[in-house]
């Protein structure tokens, strides 16, 4: 692991500490671990931001977390001890009870972390390079998901123009999906949507989504046999460089041939019908 | 092809002072003494300046990425742009996104834009960005003063290894220049904590100060000839009493050139919240005496903003006073970044010493050539309202009325109400655009010269500043004309400005193990490639007298 000026011997100078329900692998790696009651993982933060300022936390309250003072009030001195201390967290808070309530919470604790230290957190994303995607969509659009450019400008609304509400609802007439299964995981409403409606697949690979497509063009895996970039976590940009060569073309280059295929056909609206700017929106 | 007839000239570069005078752009988009065919624009009547340049702003990269992300309610709320078939979508406000940004500077009349920090572990991201703000041509600057690697030569008083290093980071960022944030302060931020002392050792450095790091890399500028000098973040933004601070940073520089970016924020007196007032007398006073240092105002408008900074523990402090949202990045051990939304209130005394100091400044400084037109957008205002500092500069009746709306705890704290000054059009002119591009080392801007690049904007005279700023009726890139009667025409991508400082081919062997040391990505990944810029221009260093 990385060293630094103020951590020179690496690993050994770090602490980790695992939060979960179980005890998974992710345990061995971590120096302590806290085994969290399922659905307590509010109770469990607000507690911490309590405690952290020295306020008064009943027995009882401590008890149903699952966790004891002592662990805790260790766990605490530990936090304010360090010189620099991170929270990462997943879908396992922020897609439990509470959702974005306990996402909310823990940004709250880190933040309040700093009037003793450093403190940050920081969400694990999912797989592959959905942290690239929503950097991109923010620069281009304001809106990291969940976006709607129907009325020729992108709105914002997570539960109404998230991918799998507008399959759901079966709101739109086609589909153009690239690098993602969303056969494999989404509700089956929104598959049996997905089999309705023209859907267009961009994959390496013969997928669960790749099947129920009208068309799938299969293209050169990223990073393996196509350049590009992928967004790391924290947000920074890695080159990838292609080990191999591949017969299919990149995903850049099929949307490419797309877009200039369009751009060959009249503008979707006649000239002067839409205004070019509107100063407040509806 | 293009000639634009019986237009009054501002051209402050050539010393043309409203002067009626015929231009030309041939295909290369530079001007020349004359053309054959092609498009006459009839400018009679009409105002015809060179294309505007920001010397400092954030449009691009990750922390104005993390504020888009910060502020979804503003774009709710904002103008937005529908697509068209020149034109992609996009939202205005506090963070405008790529496309609109390029349509909001050169719906204005700006044609150069410099994003003014930039790590170097996200200059890949900052480089993609750039290349979706279309029009305009963009130069950046690379975040250096908190950089470990940099740190640890100075502390070693390895003068030569540091110019070496520093030239390896420009060229691994592909950048046009240096930017030097709260030297030291960024990097004891790591460690909860700031550098607030020019003489004072920083965190975790026996012998290393601000004011060592603030000397060394004007030095470094100047001896790697860099078009533009250091471009300097003071220690101690926005304390009060920090304008003792900034002169002590001014007298490390002396004997360098350097640009001290948004000055405002550096300005104040006073030992707290409660007794800060304007020192922007003092500070004016300084530049009046160097004219070899340059900066741009940093001024304040009234109204929501968010405000994002290389300087972590400012926007910590921030955040405590505010209680709004704050986001943080730490990038490494090059730098970090905060960001905060913030509304400023005429009502309140410090955004009200604020806003006066700002534009004090842009009047007390004598010479138009030392002091530029910014808001340190989005930090102030956004750069959107540029025509409303403009109009409080032309006006001085337009400052009275605005005077009248700040509490009377105002009185003896800003000297605002004593100036008289007002600018004409000619220094207009200069701190809009013939100014910036001179302090950017961008000679071929804000400039009508024969040879230059054709970038105009053309205004309908107006009692009127702020409309006349605000609409222009032309405005012309390289000799394309992008918007004509209030509506975008063409929208062709710009170019980026990079510079290639002389290094030594050795300097990779040096750099590899202690890079391999401390950063998470691989040594050969870290510079910038050159085909990811879209358009680059290579600009010449220059020999710096000394
Ligand atoms: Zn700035």
């Amino acid at each position: 692991m990385q060293k630094s000026k103020f951590l020179p011997r690496g690993r050994k100078d770090r602490t980790m500490v695992l939060v979960d329900i179980r005890e998974t692998k992710s345990a061995k790696a971590a120096d302590i671990f806290l085994q969290v009651r399922p659905g307590k993982d509010f109770e469990l933060i607000t507690i911490l931001r309590a405690l952290i300022k020295d306020r008064q936390v009943s027995d009882q309250a401590i008890a149903e977390t699952g966790l004891t003072r002592e662990v805790i009030d260790d766990l605490i001195r530990r936090m304010k001890g360090a010189k620099f201390g991170c929270v990462f967290f997943g879908m396992g808070l922020s897609m439990t009870r509470g959702k974005h309530m306990n996402s909310a919470a823990l940004l709250t604790l880190a933040a309040e972390m700093n009037a003793f230290t450093k403190f940050v957190a920081m969400p694990m994303r999912g797989h592959g390079n959905v942290t690239g995607a929503d950097v991109i969509m923010r620069w281009q659009t304001g809106y990291p998901f969940g976006i709607s450019f129907s009325r020729g400008y992108p709105r914002y609304n997570p539960g109404e123009f998230s991918t799998v509400d507008v399959l759901v609802r079966g709101d739109c007439d086609a589909a153009f999906i690239i690098g993602a299964d969303p056969g494999a995981t989404m509700p089956q409403p929104a598959i049996d949507h997905l089999k309705r409606i023209p859907t267009i697949v961009l994959d390496p690979h013969v997928t669960h989504t790749s099947k129920l497509s009208r068309v799938h063009i299969t293209t050169a895996p990223q990073g393996i046999a196509a350049p590009g970039t992928a967004y790391r976590m924290d947000e920074l940009p890695m080159p990838l460089k292609p080990a191999l060569k591949s017969p299919y073309p990149s995903d850049e280059e099929v949307v490419r041939r797309i877009n200039e295929a369009i751009a060959k056909k009249p503008f979707w609206l006649p000239d002067g019908s839409q205004p070019q700017m509107l100063n407040a929106q509806v | 092809m293009l000639r634009i007839t019986g237009g009054k000239v501002y051209d402050p570069a050539n010393g043309i002072d409203g002067v009626v005078k015929d231009l030309c752009i041939d295909d290369q988009g530079l001007f020349v003494p004359a053309v054959e065919g092609g498009r006459t624009i009839d400018a009679t009547g009409m105002i015809v300046f060179p294309g505007g340049v920001d010397v400092h702003t954030h449009v691009a990269g990750g922390a104005i990425n993390f504020a888009r992300a910060m502020t979804p309610e503003d774009h709710r709320r904002t103008q937005a742009f529908i697509r068209t078939k020149s034109r992609r979508s996009g939202l205005g406000g506090m963070a405008p996104t790529t496309f609109a940004t390029g349509y909001l500077y050169a719906g204005m009349g700006w044609t150069t834009v410099n994003e003014a920090a930039v790590p170097v572990l996200s200059a890949r991201h900052t480089h993609e960005e750039l290349a979706d703000i279309p029009i305009v041509d963009k130069a950046s600057l690379t975040l250096m003063a908190n950089n470990e690697i940099l740190l640890d030569q100075l502390e070693k008083g390895e003068f030569e290894r540091a110019k070496q290093v520093l030239a390896w980071y420009l060229w691994s960022a592909k950048s046009y220049g240096i930017k030097a944030v709260n030297p030291g302060g960024v990097a004891a931020w790591k460690y909860g904590h700031d550098a607030k002392q020019l003489t004072s050792p920083i965190d975790g450095y026996s012998k290393l100060t601000p004011g060592v790091i603030v000397t060394h890399l004007a030095r470094i500028c100047d001896e790697l000839g860099l078009p533009h000098p250091v471009h300097l973040h003071c220690n101690n933004l926005g304390a009060p009493g920090n304008i003792s601070t900034t002169i002590d940073t001014l007298k490390h520089l002396e004997g360098h050139r350097a640009h001290i970016a948004h000055s405002q924020y550096h300005a104040y007196g006073g030992d707290g919240w409660d007794t800060m007032c304007s020192e922007t007398a003092q500070l004016a006073e300084y530049f009046n005496a160097h004219p070899s240092i340059t900066t741009d105002a940093g001024a304040v408008l009234f109204g929501d903003t968010v405000t994002i900074t290389a300087d972590g523990p400012w926007q910590h402090l921030l955040y405590k006073l505010t209680g709004r949202k704050w986001g943080n990045l730490d990038v490494e051990n090059e730098t970090g970044c905060g960001i905060v939304p913030y509304t400023y209130r005429p009502s309140n005394l410090v955004n009200a010493v604020q806003w006066a100091a700002g534009l004090e400044l842009l009047l007390l400084i004598k010479n138009p050539w030392q002091v530029f037109l910014s808001t340190d957008h989005p930090n102030g205002g956004c750069f959107w309202r540029y025509p409303e500092i403009i109009e409080l500069l032309m006006r001085a009746d337009v400052r009275k009325e605005s005077l009248l709306k700040l509490p009377d705890g105002i009185k003896g704290k800003i000297t605002l109400p004593e100036i008289d000054r007002e600018y004409s059009l000619y220094e207009v002119a200069i701190s809009m655009s013939a100014g910036p591009a001179r302090a950017l080392g961008l000679f071929q801007k804000g400039n009508l010269g024969l040879g230059c690049d054709g970038d105009v904007v053309i205004y309908e005279e107006d009692e009127n500043v702020r409309k006349m700023f605000g609409h222009p009726r032309y405005v012309i890139k390289g000799g394309e004309i992008v918007l004509e009667d209030g509506e975008i025409r063409e929208a062709p991508s710009g170019r980026e400005f990079i510079v290639k400082p002389p290094c030594d081919p050795g300097i990779d062997d040096f750099m590899r193990p202690l890079f391999e040391d401390c950063y998470t990505m691989s040594f050969e990944n870290y510079p910038v490639e050159m085909e990811r810029i879209h358009n680059p221009r290579m600009q010449d260093c220059i020999e710096v007298p000394r």
